[in-house]
Parts: C-alpha cells; sequence; structure tokens
C-alpha cells in the first residue's frame, strides 16, 4: 500500500539505496514537517527504521532531533508527513502503546514501585488491586530487575530506572523503541549494560532509534547514522563511511563561516593580565579533577563536552553554583568572594534566568543593587528605565515597550534580555551556558557579537558549549572536557574552517572515552 | 522573515506611543485589579446602604469600619510580604494570641513597665519570626508544614505562659491594681480621644500602609521580594539574597502579627490565648482578595487594605441588616472564590 507511494517520491540522495527498495518492515517517516509559531522544527524529513537494526541520530541542538523523538513518541502532533509502521499507516498520538520512548529521565511513577511501575495503565481490573502475572515476572528477571520488584522506583538506581522503562514497554509489547540521550547521566558500566539490552532489542527484530551527542556510541552501535540538519535528514552514514570524524564534518557542514571576526580577536596573550585562574580544581562529586585553567582579559573560552563529562559542572562550578574546592582567583582575588562579586552566570534554561513576572525593564535591572536604588532603598525609576533603555539599544533587544512582560519576547529577544541583565552588573568573568540555546540564527549571531564586544570590553567569558559552531564563531580557545579531565587548549583561529575544528574536537574527546563494548 | 520586519521598527525609543500604551496597559492592569475590587466594595456598599435604609453609611458607622478593617488590614500586611516571596505563613493566629498574653504576664504579674512588656511582646514576635524563617530556609521544611507546626506550638506556649487564663488590665490577677500612668498609655494606644472621633486604630493602619507600600511597591526590597517569589532558582542564580530576604519577610509578618494584637488588647482591654485563632481565615481572604498570588511574586498593600475593607464591609454591613453569623460565613466564602475567579477570567480575557 505504501509502496507506490514511496517509489513516486523524489527522495533524498542522502537516503541512497534504503529509499529505491522501501524496507518490509519498520518505521517509515515520509515528510514530516512540524512548525512551532514562527519556528521551523521539522521541514520535511523522510527517515527509515528498520526492525533489527539500530538507527542513529545526531544533530546539533535545535536541528529537529526532539521533534523527531516526540512526533514519534506520540506527544506531539506533527503538521504534515505520513508515518507508516511495518507498512500500515501509524497515527503515534493516537496508538502510543506502539513505541517506547526512553528518556534520560525516566519518565514513570517515582512514587510507586517498579513492579506496580510495570502495571499502571494496565491493570486489567476494577476493584482488586493488580497483581503481577508470570510472564510479567519472567520479564522483568530477563531485565534484572525482579529483585528490585518491591522498591520504589524513586529509590533505585537510574539504570535499573530505565530498565524498568524498557520492562514496561516489552510488557506492552511495543515495536519501536526511541533512546533519547539514555545513557548521559550512567556510569561506564551501567552503559555498557544498556546497550547491551538496546542490542538484545534490536535481535528481537524491534524498531530501535538512538539519539545520541557521544559520537563513539553512535559508531560502536549503530548500523546506520542519520544526521538532522535544519529539519532534514542531512545525511546517512552506514559501513565503511560511519566513522566519528565523518559524523563530526556532516553535523556542522555549512553552518558557521568565519566573518571579519579576526580583526577583533585580542592582542597578544603575554600583554593581557589575568582574568581567571583555577589551580587543582576538584569537584566535590568528582564530575571533574585536577582542572588547571587560565583566563586573560579579553579572552572567550569555551568549554565543550557531552553530557556528563563534567564540562558543564566545570563552568558551573566557575560561577560557584556547583560544589568545588582548590584554588580560584578571580582577577587577583583569592576565593569564594571574588567568585560572588565578580562572576555572572546565565543558564541555558531561560526558567532559571528570567523572571517571568517581571516586565522587560525588571528584568534587565534585576540583578543591580545599589545602582538602582536611593535614600532608604528607594528605587530610582527613572534610572531604572535609562538603564534598561540603553541596554535594549546596544543588545539590540527586539520589545515594542520595555514595559511588556518578558514573556511575551520571542526566545532570542528573551536570551537577550537574560545576557544583558548580567551584563549590567558588569562582572569581571562571564560565565555562560549554551548561551544560543534555542535561538534562531539571527539573534545568535547579535549574541556572539555581545559576547565579543563585552570581552575586548576588557572582561573575561567562559562559555559550555554543546556546538561546535558556536565554539568557531565566538571562542578564541576551547578545551574539551571528557571525563572530568581538560584537554590541552584548541586555538580556534588556527583552524582553516569548522570541519577541521569539529574533527579537533572529536579527536581530542575521543582520546579519553573509552569505547563501550558492542 | 518576521525578524526582518522586526529590526525595521525597533528598537524603539523610549516615549513613544508604543512604549506609552504598553506601560498603561501594564499599569491598567493593577488598577484595573484594584479599581474592579473598589467598585466591588461600592456595589456592595451601596445595596448595604439601602437595604439599612441609610444606617450603614452613617459617618459612625463608616469610622466603625476603618476600625473593623483595621486588624486584619495590619496583620494583612505582613502576611503579603510572604505570601510575595513565595511563601506561606499560618502561625500569625497563634502569634496574635502569644503576644498579648505575654504582655499582659511580663506587664500584671511581672511587673515589668508596660513600655518593656511591649518590646518583650515584639522581641517574642521577632524570634518567632525568626524560627519559622529557619526551618524554611536553612532546614528546608515548606513553609506551609513549617508554620502549621509553629502555630500549633506557639499556642501552647500561650496556655502555659498564661495559664489559659484571659487578662484585663483593669482588674489585675495579681490583685495590685496597676501604674495609672502606665494603664493610661496603653489604653491610650487605641483609644486615643481624636478629632471627629477617628480610630487610633484606623491611624496605625493608615502609618503602617504608608511603611509597607514603599516597602513592597517603591523599594529594593519589595523588587527583589517579588523577583525571589516569582522565580526563586533564578533569584538564586542572580545572586540575590533569597534567604536574608525570606527572614526579614518572616519577622515583619511576625511583627504586624504582634503589632495589631497590642492594639486590639488595648482596645478591648482583654487578651485571651485564643484572640487570634479565628483571624487566620479572613487575613489570607483579604490578602488573596486583593490580588496576590499564591505561587508567589505579586501582590500589593493598597489590594491587601481593600480586601481588608470588603471583608468589614460585609461583616459590618451583615451585622447591621441582622442577617446572623451564617449569612456572614456564606459571603465570605463566596465572595473569597468570587474573586480569584473574577482575576482568573480577566487574566485570560487580557491574553
Amino acid at each position: 500500500m505504501t509502496e507506490p507511494l514511496q517509489a513516486a517520491e523524489p527522495l533524498d540522495v542522502a537516503s541512497g539505496p534504503s529509499a529505491a527498495q522501501p524496507p518490509p518492515g519498520g518505521v517509515c517517516l515520509r515528510d514530516i514537517s512540524k512548525r512551532y509559531g514562527d519556528t521551523i522544527a521539522l521541514d520535511g524529513l523522510d527517515l527509515d527504521a528498520r526492525p533489527g537494526e539500530i538507527l542513529g541520530v545526531a544533530g546539533p541542538n535545535g536541528a529537529g532531533k526532539s521533534s523527531m523523538v516526540k512526533i514519534l513518541a506520540g506527544e506531539v502532533l506533527a503538521d504534515e508527513g505520513e508515518i507508516h509502521l511495518d507498512g500500515l499507516a501509524w497515527q503515534p498520538t493516537l496508538d502510543r502503546d506502539r513505541v517506547a520512548a526512553v528518556h534520560q529521565e525516566p519518565q514513570l511513577f517515582p512514587n510507586m514501585s517498579v513492579g506496580d511501575n510495570l502495571l499502571v495503565g494496565r491493570e486489567d481490573t476494577r476493584i482488586l488491586r493488580p497483581r503481577l502475572d508470570a510472564a510479567e515476572r519472567a520479564l522483568m528477571t530477563d531485565l534484572a530487575i525482579a529483585e528490585f520488584a518491591e522498591r520504589t522506583l524513586g529509590t533505585v538506581p537510574l539504570a535499573v530506572q530505565q530498565r524498568t522503562e524498557i520492562c514496561r514497554a516489552l510488557a506492552r509489547d511495543a515495536r519501536v523503541f526511541l533512546f533519547d540521550e539514555p545513557n548521559s547521566a550512567l556510569t561506564p558500566d551501567e552503559s555498557r549494560d544498556l546497550f547491551r539490552r538496546i542490542h538484545l532489542l534490536a535481535k528481537a527484530g524491534k524498531v530501535v532509534i538512538l539519539v545520541s551527542h557521544r559520537l563513539a556510541e553512535l559508531v560502536a552501535h549503530c548500523d546506520r547514522v542519520a544526521i538532522i540538519l535544519d529539519g532534514r535528514c542531512a545525511a546517512l552514514l552506514e559501513g565503511e563511511a560511519l566513522t566519528q570524524e565523518a559524523i563530526a564534518s556532516e553535523l556542522v557542514v555549512g553552518q558557521a563561516t568565519r566573518d571579519a571576526k579576526g580583526a577583533v580577536r585580542g592582542g597578544p596573550a603575554e600583554e593581557r593580565p589575568t582574568a581567571l585562574r583555577l589551580t587543582g580544581w576538584d569537584h566535590q562529586d568528582g564530575e571533574f579533577v585536577a582542572v588547571d585553567l587560565h583566563l586573560r582579559i579579553g579572552d572567550i573560552v569555551a568549554l565543550v563536552g557531552v553530557e556528563g563529562s563534567g564540562a558543564r559542572e566545570l563552568v558551573r562550578s566557575i560561577a560557584g553554583f556547583e560544589p568545588a574546592s582548590g584554588q580560584i582567583e578571580v582577577r587577583g582575588r583569592a576565593g569564594p568572594a571574588g567568585i560572588a562579586s565578580d562572576t555572572a552566570f546565565v543558564s541555558a534554561d531561560r526558567q532559571q534566568s528570567l523572571f517571568s513576572n517581571f516586565t522587560v525593564r525588571d528584568n534587565v535591572v534585576s540583578r543591580l543593587g545599589r545602582e538602582i536604588a536611593g535614600f532608604a532603598g528607594a528605587l530610582r525609576r527613572r534610572r531604572m528605565t535609562r538603564i534598561a533603555a540603553a541596554a535594549r539599544e546596544k543588545f539590540q533587544i527586539r520589545a515594542s515597550s520595555l514595559n511588556l512582560p518578558v514573556r511575551t519576547l520571542s526566545g532570542g529577544n528573551q536570551q537577550k534580555v537574560a545576557i544583558a541583565a548580567a551584563i549590567v552588573k558588569r562582572p569581571e568573568v562571564l560565565v555562560l551556558e549554551e548561551p544560543t540555546r534555542g535561538v534562531d540564527i539571527g539573534a545568535k549571531a547579535e549574541i556572539y557579537r555581545l559576547m565579543r564586544e563585552y570581552a575586548q570590553d576588557g572582561h573575561a567569558l567562559i562559555i559550555y558549549c554543546t556546538e561546535v559552531p558556536e565554539v568557531f564563531e565566538v571562542a578564541d580557545l576551547v578545551y574539551v572536557v571528557a571525563d572530568g579531565r581538560l584537554s590541552d587548549p584548541i586555538v580556534v583561529m588556527a583552524q582553516p574552517d569548522v570541519e577541521a575544528l569539529a574533527r579537533a574536537i572529536t579527536r581530542l574527546e575521543r582520546h579519553s572515552t573509552q569505547p563501550a563494548a558492542a | 522573515m518576521s525578524s526582518e520586519s522586526d529590526r525595521l521598527q525597533s528598537p524603539t525609543v523610549p516615549g513613544r506611543p508604543d512604549d506609552l500604551r504598553a506601560r498603561l496597559r501594564f499599569v491598567g492592569t493593577s488598577v484595573a485589579r484594584i479599581g474592579g475590587l473598589l467598585i466591588a466594595v461600592l456595589v456592595i456598599a451601596a445595596i448595604f446602604a439601602v437595604l439599612s435604609q441609610g444606617r450603614f453609611v452613617g459617618f459612625a458607622n463608616l469610622l466603625g469600619l476603618m476600625r473593623a478593617m483595621s486588624t486584619i488590614a495590619i496583620v494583612g500586611m505582613g502576611l503579603t510580604l510572604v505570601i510575595v516571596v513565595g511563601e506561606i505563613d499560618l502561625s500569625f493566629g497563634a502569634l496574635y494570641g502569644l503576644c498579648a498574653t505575654v504582655l499582659a504576664v511580663a506587664w500584671m504579674e511581672h511587673g515589668f513597665p508596660v513600655y518593656l512588656a511591649i518590646a518583650v511582646a515584639f522581641a517574642v514576635a521577632i524570634g518567632v519570626g525568626l524560627f519559622n524563617a529557619f526551618f524554611t530556609t536553612v532546614i528546608k521544611v515548606p513553609s506551609f508544614i513549617a508554620t502549621l507546626g509553629s502555630g500549633t506550638l506557639i499556642f501552647g506556649f500561650t496556655l502555659a505562659v498564661g495559664r489559659t487564663q484571659t487578662f484585663n488590665p483593669a482588674y489585675p490577677t495579681t490583685g495590685h491594681p496597676l501604674d495609672p500612668g502606665e494603664l493610661a498609655f496603653f489604653t491610650g494606644l487605641s483609644n486615643q480621644a481624636l478629632p471627629f472621633n477617628i480610630p487610633m486604630q484606623g491611624l496605625w493602619m493608615i502609618a503602617a500602609a504608608v511603611v509597607f507600600g514603599f516597602l513592597l511597591g517603591r523599594s529594593l526590597f519589595g523588587f527583589r521580594l517579588k523577583a525571589i517569589g516569582g522565580n526563586a532558582q533564578a533569584a538564586v542564580l542572580a545572586r540575590l539574597p533569597v534567604r536574608k530576604y525570606k527572614f526579614v519577610a518572616f519577622i515583619l509578618c511576625g511583627v504586624m502579627a504582634c503589632l495589631a494584637s497590642v492594639l486590639d488588647f488595648a482596645f478591648v482591654g482583654s487578651a485571651s490565648p485564643s484572640g487570634g485563632s479565628s483571624l487566620l481565615f479572613p487575613v489570607f481572604a483579604a490578602v488573596i482578595i486583593g490580588g496576590a498570588s499564591l505561587s508567589g511574586g505579586r501582590g500589593t498593600i493598597i489590594g491587601t487594605l481593600t480586601g481588608a475593607l470588603l471583608l468589614a464591609i460585609l461583616t459590618n454591613g451583615l451585622a447591621v441588616l441582622n442577617a446572623g453569623t451564617f449569612a456572614q460565613q456564606m459571603l465570605l466564602g463566596t465572595v473569597t472564590i468570587g474573586a480569584v475567579v473574577l482575576d482568573q477570567l480577566t487574566r485570560r480575557f487580557r491574553r
């Protein structure tokens, strides 16, 4: 039934041989589009996942990966396009039992026991308390969670929670398994075990899709890897072509161009004073160890590393929002005093950086104290308006009025407000976490310009990045964090293009990741 | 494409009509909220005026209203701060009883000068505020539970300290009459004869409203209080002094409960341990009717005052009409839910 349709459709060259002979089973996505307001999340995505294989999906943040996962998991409805499952038209929002999505954070009932979690929603009883039957118990034994049956889900290790989620899906006979960054919070042993389960699922003929940022794992475990860029499948790698370097360069193709920024990079490093120095900097729970880092005034330093590598924690610890010990010196001042007064932090999550009950103006000045208060702590409103108006001008915040509630602004403008609020406080070291997450291209460029201006103004910036093009466009130096250790720096200007930078970062990342056993 | 057109029309110069309109709209929403409430107050007052054939709007009765609303308004102002910062305080009713009892015991039984006894009562209130804030912010017990517990604890203390008695300065339990000068000072706190029979407690209320209105609406303190209540996590990451401000809010809430308690004691001439137990609901009702959000970040002093006025009118008007307690309670419940429903509807309408 689906065959004539597929044959008639002009397909992406990249889908290659698989498009010519439609797979007998599995999941076929055809021309899937999804927009959220003005943002196009998916733009005619074509993708096939065959039963018995593990299909990897990679893509930068905002490329549409999570929209794809949400559509397949039946959480949102695609605007356009068709989905077929084993040759039959399939509407995931109506038939959610066919698919199991295993997220980084299991979406289960943490207050109930592991056993009860398997039963919720398919209790088969109206009066009596539901009980596990023999088949379900056998399944639990298979997945090595039987011993946890009576334990409260919230108290068992994350790996057991994920196995519970898998078990729950198997118990209701799911066909498609979506793993969305499933092991970012797991220990190496736990994630080895998880991948063993994933391979077993594939061997049992299930359709398995693995979304991951970790290139090593994609290469080690997947039969094919689809690269999603700008809401489409940009490339499909398999066989010999499937290498980490190949994925890394496909991910960044055409994503960044070097503009005139070369001209503005600060002068010779030795002449600029130190802004921040970390010596023997250790995380309290070992997320990173023995980090030495040196930032000069005018530097923009990026730290990259996959979730769980310790990069995010390291960046947060510099602002004092992760417990760490060792020596820290901000502009010559040592210890926590310097952290508190001379650094400002902007979280990647705008829920954590904006006050949604406030106007644009009040958000911009929300970090100020003495600057906006006069006698007896009275607010100097005219001054608040003046500061906010100047910031709107400088940061190109597109708000028709400063008195609009901040939540009415677009994502990019909200992010500019959040960064503006940190910059008007004039910290010596500005600490940003994924400064352009969920921001459109135009706003991204403006945010990069602001960051560079602030650095040239005699400050230093340290950013946590997940996207190579961002590093390429804004950073002077990049360090890779893997397993809590800092690599040697890469000088961004020394890289001819973004693909080369991506390959260099990947090499450093791979250096210290122990590839999990296939 | 849309960002292209955005680029053309902005950034806007402040003072442009757009800006003015948005400002008016923003100011308008709070004015509309209070304005709507005031209209409700006037309509209800008019209904009572007609039903009571004018007795309700008599000058004496209107001044009586001012006194009647003062207790709820004064305690409500303190509670507003706690609600705005995103916490809750259920202990102020018990604290109200404790403060009067402590004052009475210190003054009438232990022979403290009344000034010192009042100071002791306020010190106790500050102590309770510290206690609540400590358990809420340091131990991280949710404030609902911390203050539910501390309220019960305080009531037990009150019974122990006052040996479950009710105190009256005119009839000291020790048998020795109190110093007449001190007695006059104390009674004068609430019963000072003023021109036009203006109630003294009304003046206390207005004074407190000026101070708290400034604090919440015009000062850096209030600005940050709303920020913390609106998004506590963002406030921590922006390095706002979250814990300190919560301490201050709880302490001020205790201080206001104590102020109301001392003034009522001076006015009525008797202090009973359970005096504040009936205060809990109407004070919360006044704050909520006044537009404060229980999830934090929103609330005004003028709103709380208007809420207290509305409640006083209902209570007083129904009393003038001899409507009976049941009607009062039923109307109070209706108005509380109605005010919040109305608020939600207007909010949805604005979007």
